[in-house]
């Protein structure tokens, strides 16, 4: 028997999608698990065997004229008409609406900036932390136990609230790895849903910006004058907003009683 | 379309017809509907190249696939040609494919399926994740891009894709 949540980590680390710190948790269950090396073994033998057993044909020249005659043929400056396009293509008119929603999609996905990276990630991190036996590094409802416990592995002492008496309990903390540096993940509940707090320092100015939903997740991100905040969840636009507020009065109380 | 247009798109595009060629191939399972599907595709990409915004080679590989796929559907659609009639469903035949047993992996191993032979039986939208990830080398976020997909689907037709070939494969390394 191998573990099986460990088995999607091994596709992902071979696959080379697994993060750093993840890869090398992976490593030390590898190490010392005889059923899930095998397994990632078996995996390696499939790989190589895909490799030299799966044809990767090249384009027969034959196509490439023709696709270059048609291009040429398409982008004539005379717009000759091209001609009468091959049966099967008749229905394909439906088709140039789905190429278009491929289209407008992709430039999105395309306009890629450092900010839309790092949105990337903080979805990725969230969506790896709902893998089994990836949420919490430590789990605690207590704050005191969760804040102290970061102590040591990161360069800063997050402030950890606990929002049980509002419906939104602490439920742990994690390290992550985001935006080239390490970070503190923070999980809280609200009802069968899972919110993750993403923080680390940044100096900047206060400020918001519109929240994002990718994948069915919806993201928010602030920064305060001392951290940058990332949060994500599949809960509703409007709890995970009344919940960000909590969040920002906790931290600025929490900076007030330290000044 | 001016001239120095129809050059650039050559020059950023063109390169990846042997990776659309594949897929194509891989998805229409048929050289010459391969061939139209590809050239379609391209033509359908040349008409939308001004919007296309992205950087390097990775990005136009990934957004001329998306095209490339598309196609590929519509066509299998179009002809009800396919591993199946009914519409792709993802719990049917994720269960159809966990569900193999034992006894039918042993009369597989009868007829030495080979890997290629596993693969092309496989539905299509499990086949094109192996195609893309394990040919073309795509990562889950451009896989999820070309197929439509957020990335944990990519990452459960994947495995799924991967425990049926990796049964074919054992059933052929205990033959010899």
């Amino acid at each position: 028997m191998t573990h099986p949540d460990v088995q999607a980590q091994v596709d992902a680390y071979l696959d080379g999608e697994l993060a750093a710190m993840e890869a090398a948790e992976l490593e030390t269950h590898l190490a010392g698990c005889v059923s899930c090396g095998r397994f990632r073994d078996d995996r390696l033998a499939l790989r190589a065997a895909i490799a030299a057993q799966i044809p990767r044909a090249q384009a027969p020249e034959a196509l490439r004229q023709r696709v270059r005659a048609a291009l040429r043929q398409a982008s004539a400056p005379s717009r000759a008409r091209r001609p009468a396009a091959p049966m099967v293509w008749r229905g394909l008119a439906l088709a140039a609406s789905l190429a278009v929603v491929a289209v407008g999609s992709w430039r999105l996905a395309a306009e890629h900036t450092a900010s839309e990276i790092l949105t990337d990630e903080v979805l990725a991190s969230h969506v790896r932390s709902l893998m089994p036996g990836h949420l919490s590094d430590v789990v605690s409802s207590d704050q005191h136990t969760v804040k102290p416990w970061f102590n040591g592995k990161l360069d800063f002492s997050p402030p950890v609230h606990d929002f049980a008496g509002r419906g939104y309990p602490l439920l742990g903390g994690r390290l992550d790895y985001l935006n080239g540096r390490p970070v503190a993940a923070l999980v809280y509940g609200r009802r069968q849903h899972l919110i993750n707090v993403f923080l680390w320092p940044a100096a900047g100015r206060s400020g918001g910006e519109a929240p994002l939903l990718r994948q069915g997740y919806h993201l928010l991100h602030w920064t305060t004058p001392e951290y940058a905040y990332w949060v994500a969840s599949d809960l509703g636009l409007s709890e995970l907003t009344d919940f960000a507020r909590l969040l920002q009065l906790g931290d600025s109380a929490a900076s007030a009683s330290e000044r | 379309m001016e001239p120095p247009e129809l050059e650039r798109f050559e020059a950023v595009v063109l390169p990846h017809l042997s990776a659309a060629y594949r897929l194509a191939r891989y998805l229409t399972q048929n050289d010459s509907d391969a061939d139209d599907v590809v050239q379609e595709a391209f033509l359908r990409a040349l008409k939308y190249f001004g919007g296309f915004r992205g950087e390097g080679a990775g990005q136009s590989r990934a957004w001329l696939l998306a095209i490339v796929r598309n196609m590929a559907h519509t066509w299998r659609r179009r002809l009800h040609i396919g591993s199946s009639t009914t519409e792709f469903d993802e719990t049917v035949h994720s269960e159809a494919i966990a569900d193999e047993d034992p006894g039918s992996a042993l009369s597989r191993s009868d007829l030495r399926e080979t890997l290629a032979e596993v693969l092309d039986r496989l539905p299509p939208e499990f086949r094109e994740v192996i195609v893309l990830r394990e040919i073309e080398g795509l990562s889950y976020k451009e896989i999820s891009e070309v197929a439509d997909v957020p990335v944990g689907t990519v990452m459960s037709r994947l495995s799924r894709a991967r425990k049926r070939l990796q049964e074919a494969l054992s059933a052929s390394d205990g033959e010899r």
